[in-house]
């Protein structure tokens, strides 16, 4: 053990703080093991319920906004865009496509859901 | 020669305003008596003329160099990534660890069947993402390459921590040959490569339409999705609600484990983050108090010179008669 060494060991000793090390957790004794199973079970009860339908956040949202206010221009133009887009492949074909219209919707949309997003997410 | 030729011309022209009566004395004068003779008007007009010649020389410039044409639809050019508020990437905030753990768990699970990590070793992973026992669990997982035997055979050992993630093919060659000539990039550096970085990748993730947009041309093999510069990508969508079951609960909707998976591979290009901002923070509070000693030191050194008092004493010269 160095110089160095007992000097920080010391510091560290004197330091009104810790720091906190991730070791790997302790082995679990026997009796806590024994009541484990039962909550695990329910957690996964808990978990399968909520698994069974996740739902993505970010869909949703983007739908709703989609459909509001802020974006109803940009979803007019979209939709009108669509419907003439597809007339025209009907009655033979067309170069015009829908790109832009929807690159103005989508952007509008992430933008309005992004800071509700990111209030629900992890 | 030049000089001369202005000169005439000049005074041409001072002849034509001044009217021919007064040409042979005007030329016969000194030029320092002709710009005497200079009305405030003549000169006013010849700086508004300047004036104009400039402004207008800016204008012409602009209008021939100024805009920047850009050859690009907004198809080519992709769908610029929305901004998301990002925790880690606040000037005082660190990565999420619970995130980058689920993130790897993510890239394990899902991208790394295609996508190599070549530069992240396990070690890195110790302390960040796993534990000790867990990284070297997850080494001794797969074989590497020992030192070359008595033979000169090289045989296969477990992983140690100082190896690095392995890649999903052999080489770039074998990576094309398995995804229909599309190269799966290597992700160590991937958030740093891509212009938007976490939130490209973000977007570029979940941003995948149910389907293409009327009208809209996808090549064959390629998939739609508005944030890839060209909007075709040969990787399909891979997150779906309910892909990975995460250890800590967490509900795996698609876009968390897009949001993790981001979080991780931002970490995987910078895992010095987090040592980073702390020692700027020192750099704040070692600068800071260096700048208030140094504000003490100051008013200590300069006191002699601020208390001080200049005092004029005039001399007592009683019964003098003011001076008028």
């Amino acid at each position: 053990m160095g110089i160095w060494d007992v000097i920080t060991e010391l510091v560290e000793a004197a330091a009104p703080w810790s720091t906190a090390d991730a070791e790997a957790p302790a082995e679990v004794p026997e009796e806590t093991k024994a009541e484990e199973p039962e909550e695990e079970a329910e957690e996964d009860e808990e978990e399968e319920e909520e698994e069974e339908e996740p739902v993505d956040p970010k869909e949703t949202l983007e739908e709703e906004c989609k459909n509001s206010k802020e974006c109803a221009p940009a979803k007019h133009h979209f939709d009108e865009c669509v419907e003439r887009v597809t007339n025209a492949q009907e009655n033979g074909g067309t170069k015009e496509d829908c790109v832009e219209e929807f690159f103005h919707l989508a952007h509008c949309a992430s933008q309005c859901a992004a800071p509700k997003l990111w209030s629900i997410l992890k | 020669m030049l000089a001369r030729s202005c000169l005439r011309s000049a005074r041409a022209f001072a002849g034509l305003r001044n009217g021919a009566v007064h040409v042979s004395k005007r030329a016969a004068s000194s030029s320092s008596s002709g710009a005497n003779a200079e009305s405030p008007l003549r000169l006013n007009i010849a700086a508004a003329a300047a004036t104009a010649v400039a402004a207008s020389s800016i204008a012409w410039y602009y209008h021939l160099y100024g805009p920047t044409a850009d050859a690009a639809t907004p198809a080519e050019e992709g769908l610029h990534p929305t901004k998301y508020p990002w925790v880690h990437q606040q000037w005082f905030k660190t990565f999420d660890h619970q995130a980058l753990r689920r993130g790897f768990q993510v890239y394990r699970e899902v991208c790394a069947s295609c996508h190599s990590l070549s530069r992240v070793p396990y070690r890195a992973l110790v302390g960040t993402i796993l534990t000790l026992d867990e990284a070297k669990a997850l080494a001794e997982e797969n074989e590497y390459d020992s030192e070359p035997n008595e033979q000169g055979e090289i045989e296969k050992r477990p992983g140690k921590l100082s190896d690095y993630l392995p890649a999903p093919y052999k080489n770039e060659e074998a990576a094309r040959f398995a995804n229909n000539g599309a190269l799966p990039p290597d992700l160590s550096l991937i958030v740093k490569g891509r212009h938007g970085g976490c939130d490209y990748i973000f977007s570029l993730l979940t941003g995948y339409p149910d389907e293409p947009p009327a009208g809209a041309q996808v090549g064959a093999g390629l998939n739609f999705n508005p944030y890839f510069p060209g909007t075709g990508i040969a990787m399909a969508r891979v997150l779906f609600d309910g892909l990975v079951d995460y250890e800590d609960g967490t509900p795996a909707t698609t876009s968390q484990m897009a949001k993790d998976v981001t979080e991780f591979l931002n970490w995987a290009a910078e895992p010095e983050m987090d040592d980073r901002k702390r020692m700027g923070m020192k750099v704040l509070v070692v600068t800071s108090v260096l700048f208030a000693l140094s504000v003490w030191v100051k008013r200590y050194k300069w006191a002699w010179l601020k208390s001080r008092k200049i005092v004029y004493d005039p001399p007592k010269t009683p019964n003098t008669p003011p001076r008028l």
